[in-house]
């Protein structure tokens, strides 16, 4: 399929079956989307001409591939809940506060060991693990990070793989020792900072109830600028309290973060929460983040938004964009207990816990309900000109929203689209610089 | 007149597995397959030995 869109006086046309992205001018634009041209004949046969040769080329309404992915059951990735507790109340925290609906608890390193057998027993021939740890906040359990981490790389060691290793942190526990041992061993961290003071402040609150921005934002200056080129990702969520989030992904880039990520929040609690009534408030905000992105980047000034990365050239094969993101079949989240869910998103609901690290078995049914979702399963996919690149979109999301790990959240999919449309704008202008 | 801005290299390889799990990014919660990369032309340009 072709999809015809627009972004101020750009008009552009993106191929579904080839992956190719064209810019043009309006009147071939109006034509691809079966509207009234303005072409005099000649003009008609030209551009006919040119579409004729796209094709030829297969760049240009190339035939969808939608043969279903053959997936192994390796597993490639965990996500340790290091710690069911956190130091921070935050309002809209899907994870209950960092207790999950239960007792807050830490991970012994014993469980959390296990865990890493686990994932080396299962990983076949994956050389390449990853580990992300999660919270809570998981520097309230530091020293069982430090410790799961030496055991995770000597374990490696033995069998010729490797471990590339996550934090997620809020940054209120970020102190020197902290500090250097996240540089030396994780090849991400992620930073929770959800952008202006009293954005973050309304809802990233202390255990006493005070607003958390002054108590961290320094710690994550701090580590960003020890942390040299190294991955890291100064991580937002905005909410309907913060539509304007623009003003605060450009915050945070006028702080000297140069690498963020903001997102639209997961949350019941009624004013917090994001509906069909924001979208084209939404929508606009992206524009505006998108035209300032450009404009930054263009001036020398850039940073990176995480949705605004897309490698049309270069990104992954088409078993991967069709593959759906793995949880429940490659990547999987361990609580502190040891019990094993589909992903994080999914810890602590007892319908969708698999097993547990100290048993070593997945529940088969839960397995091969995830390893048999994808793209092609996603029936509400099928039209749309987005689901080689989002693949259907996440699990946890499309089963909390809808029901269904297969049954697509309108909302997300509307954002998403948005996101990508701005992200082929960004790169067009990019390549329009380099010429 | 239509310009093209970019268009998918032929991979040699596809399906190898050894790209990132897709939740291994910032988000943790709109995973997006196409944001990343291929991670084996990735580490093999990287000449990555393990």
């Amino acid at each position: 399929m072709v999809h015809v869109f627009h972004y101020h006086d750009h008009h552009y046309i993106y191929d579904t079956g080839s992956g190719a992205l064209h810019e043009c001018d309006e009147n071939t634009a109006r034509y691809l989307a079966g509207e009234q041209t303005q072409w005099t004949d000649e003009q008609m046969k030209a551009a006919l001409a040119e579409i004729e040769g796209l094709k030829d080329a297969g760049l240009l309404y190339k035939e969808e591939v939608h043969t279903a992915p053959v997936k192994s059951h390796e597993v490639k990735a965990l996500c340790i809940h290091i710690c069911h507790d956190c130091n921070l109340r935050c309002k809209y925290c899907f994870a209950d506060e960092g207790a999950y609906h239960a007792a807050r608890e830490m991970m012994s390193s014993e469980t959390a060991k296990r865990a890493i057998d686990f994932l080396i027993a299962n990983s076949g021939s994956r050389r390449v693990l990853e580990v992300d740890f999660f919270g809570g906040e998981p520097l309230m359990n530091l020293s069982v990070i430090k410790e799961t981490v030496a055991y995770a790389k000597a374990e490696a060691a033995k069998r010729g793989k490797r471990f590339l290793f996550t934090t997620t942190t809020n940054g209120l526990l970020l102190n020197d020792d902290a500090i250097e041992f996240l540089n030396a061993e994780m090849e991400n961290v992620v930073l929770s900072l959800d952008g202006r003071k009293e954005v973050h402040d309304a809802v990233r609150k202390t255990v006493s109830g005070k607003g958390s921005f002054d108590a961290v934002i320094d710690k994550i200056k701090k580590f960003v600028s020890i942390r040299g080129d190294k991955h890291y990702y100064v991580r937002g969520t905005f909410t309907a309290k913060n539509l304007d989030f623009s003003k605060d992904v450009l915050f945070l880039a006028d702080q000297g973060f140069t690498s963020l990520s903001v997102e639209p929040v997961v949350t019941d609690i009624p004013e917090l929460q994001i509906g069909e009534e924001h979208l084209p408030q939404i929508e606009a905000e992206y524009e505006r983040l998108c035209d300032e992105y450009i404009r930054r980047e263009a001036e020398g000034k850039g940073f990176s938004f995480f949705h605004f990365h897309i490698d049309l050239e270069g990104g992954p094969c088409l078993q991967k964009r069709v593959s759906a993101c793995g949880a429940g079949n490659e990547y999987f989240s361990v609580v502190p207990n040891g019990d094993i869910y589909p992903c994080h998103q999914f810890a602590g609901d007892a319908k969708w816990k698999m097993g547990n690290v100290y048993e070593g078995k997945l529940d088969g049914e839960i397995r091969s309900l995830f390893a048999s979702s994808c793209l092609f399963t996603r029936d509400k996919c099928d039209g749309c000109f987005a689901k080689f690149i989002c693949s259907g979109g996440c699990s946890a999301n499309n089963y909390h929203y809808n029901g269904d790990i297969n049954k697509p959240y309108e909302m997300t999919c509307a954002m998403m689209k948005k996101r990508i449309e701005c992200a082929m704008h960004v790169l067009a202008e990019r390549k329009s610089r380099e010429k | 007149m239509i310009r093209t801005i970019a268009k998918p290299q032929e991979k040699k390889i596809t399906g190898c597995g050894e790209c990132r799990s897709t939740c291994q990014s910032a988000c943790k919660t709109s995973c997006t397959v196409g944001n990343q990369s291929c991670e084996r032309v990735t580490r093999e340009e990287k000449i990555e030995k393990i």
